[in-house]
């Protein structure tokens, strides 16, 4: 590496030095505590998937460059020159870590190994060394934005073959449309994913319930965010907030994607609409009756995605959601608080095959987690947890049948 | 050895607590000085009043206790000796009559205070020497706590020494006419001199000298950011 390179790196790795990210970086005791919070640590034992380890592959560079202590007495903290070894480091710390943030739960300061490796990530970009697959998402979702006026039409088109998949009795509940685009002055703007399975349940739904409602022309996913590029990620979700502000919407309902609800409602920063996920939707129609349901016969549990339950405090609506539309419900155990990460995150399913033989083996634990509820279907609320939850089913032969709770409400429906 | 002993019982306490003092305001700084990244980065459920759930994290672990029952048992074992301590300490300098609301001799626990914060130190020191605590540790990891362990030894075992040789003590007066000339910033060390065993407390003071001097350049700051990043996850 060129000492014109590292300059760049260091001067990225410097624009990640908040308040925060100095204490994250300047308070590890590496007491190791953290260790057995990992799901990659649980399922294969290696010191390389251990939160702290990845921590400390960022911190070394940073005391290199940083601290006065890491300057005058490299040997004591084992400070790690910023060269082609370190990005491969950093390359295996980011890309092992699913950013499900339960290590903070167990570090005794509550160190944020996510935001440390969120340095990471940005050196890879940097030098060219993140995952090509998640960079030409990213870039593809920017572009798409950019031409959004060229493919408004072929949009609708799409969204109107959609519309008879949805059960006849909630077709024309919202208006002119079954699945209304662009509507300005709208109660909510919904952010889907690309498919069917996000857009056609939560049609069926908002229907039912009579929500003014109008379909993005966005997708929900950020890219950016799963890369680690922090431009991008802006660019992705200010799209979304201009649209939103456009349409005059009093809510942004966002899909069943973990990572795109916790950047929408925490990174967009303070706008005059509100930001729910679909799942407090659902919950909201059912407290106010807005929707009568059925209970769906069989033995259901849910796994909380990481990203909505601990990361952005989604706990209840879901378990109040599935205690009126299902017979029985099974708790994971112990707790939803220290439920495992499906293993998925970080970007790690949208890397497809590349990344499916350390899925399977760094998430043996959530694999046995679930075999352990007894539960016939196992229910979630994001895309990843879903893709990566399926790929487990399918791996581990769990036998359970995987849904997105979303679509149970959809099926819960009762027709008036 | 009067040079010696003048030394590090005078003006080396004076730079030790300078550069501690300094150190620690520096850090401070040093942090505030950078901008606040402003999106939330709390994990839930969230509990309310959040500082006092982050003020009950920082004092007494519950995460630890929760995950690791031995090692919670050793960190309130030493920190809980760690405060005994401090009081020991400020005792020596004045007659703080709030401690003795519990009548106790001075200087408190009569060096098992020590003694069980040694077993702890060497508990800390056989975790690090065992993977997988083994393999995210550094050398500032094991000097600390060599560099604890003498501290503690020198300071709580002096007086335990001295009987085994019968040795004049260091009474409390003793202590208080020191540390009355080091607050006059006139010291005087005349007084804990003559004292068989006066080369531990030197070499007390002299370790204990260092560890003031490295800990706000070390992960010891710990015990100032803790609230603070505890406050960011508890939002």
């Amino acid at each position: 590496m060129d000492a014109q390179t590292r300059d760049k790196l260091l001067a990225l790795f410097d624009s990640k030095l908040s308040r925060q990210m100095l204490l994250n970086l300047d308070t590890c005791s590496r007491c190791g505590l953290c260790t057995k919070a990992c799901h990659a640590y649980a399922s294969m034992p290696l010191p390389k998937y251990a939160p702290a380890y990845r921590a400390e592959v960022v911190r070394r560079i940073y005391k290199k460059y940083f601290t006065k202590s890491g300057r005058l007495l490299p040997l004591l903290g084992e400070t790690k020159q910023l060269d082609d070894t370190a990005i491969e480091e950093l390359r295996e710390a980011a890309y092992t870590c699913t950013g499900c943030r339960r290590c903070m739960v167990y570090c005794p300061f509550g160190i944020d190994t996510q935001q440390i490796i969120s340095i990471a990530k940005l050196l890879l970009i940097g030098a060219g060394a993140e995952p090509e697959t998640l960079s030409m998402l990213a870039d593809m979702s920017v572009s798409k934005g950019e031409n959004i006026e060229s493919i408004k039409d072929g949009f609708a088109a799409g969204v109107k073959r959609l519309e008879d998949q949805i059960p006849a009795e909630w077709r024309s509940q919202a208006g002119t449309a079954a699945i209304p685009v662009d509507v300005s002055g709208a109660d909510m703007l919904y952010v889907a994913l690309a498919g069917a399975h996000s857009i056609v349940p939560a049609a069926t739904v908002f229907n039912a319930a009579g929500e003014r409602w109008s379909l993005s022309f966005f997708e929900a996913v950020n890219f950016g965010a799963f890369v680690g590029d922090p431009v991008k990620t802006k660019i992705i979700l200010g799209r979304i907030v201009d649209e939103a502000k456009r349409l005059q919407v009093k809510e942004v309902c966002i899909c069943e994607c973990g990572t795109a609800y916790r950047v929408m409602r925490q990174l967009s920063g303070e706008h005059d609409f509100k930001v729910v996920s679909i799942t407090e939707v659902h919950a909201r129609y059912i407290r106010e009756g807005r929707v009568k349901v059925e209970k769906l016969p069989g033995t259901y549990t849910y796994h909380d995605p990481c990203q909505i339950a601990r990361n952005a405090g989604i706990y209840d609506e879901p378990r109040f959601v599935l205690r009126n539309i299902v017979e029985t419900y099974y708790e994971m155990l112990p707790d939803p608080k220290y439920n495992w990460c499906c293993g998925g995150g970080g970007g790690l399913v949208a890397l497809g095959e590349d990344s499916l033989d350390f899925r399977m083996r760094s998430a043996k634990v959530k694999a046995d987690q679930v075999a352990a509820t007894g539960a016939e279907i196992l229910v979630t609320a994001c895309e990843n947890c879903h893709s990566q939850l399926d790929n487990l089913n399918e791996h581990y032969g769990l036998g359970k049948n995987v849904r997105f709770l979303s679509s149970l409400v959809a099926d819960a429906l009762v027709k008036k | 050895m009067h040079t010696l002993y003048a030394f590090v019982l005078g003006p080396m306490v004076y730079a030790s607590l300078a550069v501690f003092f300094l150190g620690t305001g520096w850090r401070i700084a040093r942090i505030l000085s950078r901008p606040a990244f402003a999106p939330t980065l709390q994990i839930y459920p969230h509990k309310k009043p959040s500082w006092l759930y982050a003020l009950g994290d920082a004092v007494f672990l519950p995460s630890v206790a929760r995950h690791n029952k031995p090692l919670w048992l050793a960190l309130a074992v030493f920190h809980g000796g760690l405060l005994l301590l401090v009081i020991g300490h400020l005792e020596l300098v004045w007659d703080f009559k709030i401690f003795q609301i519990v009548p106790h001799s001075i200087f408190l626990g009569k060096g098992l205070v020590g003694l069980a914060m040694l077993a702890c130190l060497f508990y800390f020191l056989s975790r690090r020497l065992a993977s997988p605590t083994k393999d995210i540790s550094v050398p500032e990891d094991y000097l600390l706590l060599v560099l604890l362990s003498l501290v503690v030894l020198f300071g709580s075992q002096m007086d335990w020494a001295r009987s085994w040789f019968g040795y004049q003590t260091i009474d409390v007066a003793d202590y208080r006419a020191y540390f009355a000339s080091l607050l006059a910033l006139k010291p005087v060390v005349s007084g804990l001199e003559p004292a068989g065993h006066s080369f531990m407390l030197v070499a007390h003071v002299f370790l204990a000298n260092l560890l003031l001097m490295v800990l706000p350049f070390t992960k010891l700051v710990h015990f100032i950011f803790t609230f603070a990043l505890n406050k960011i996850r508890r939002g």
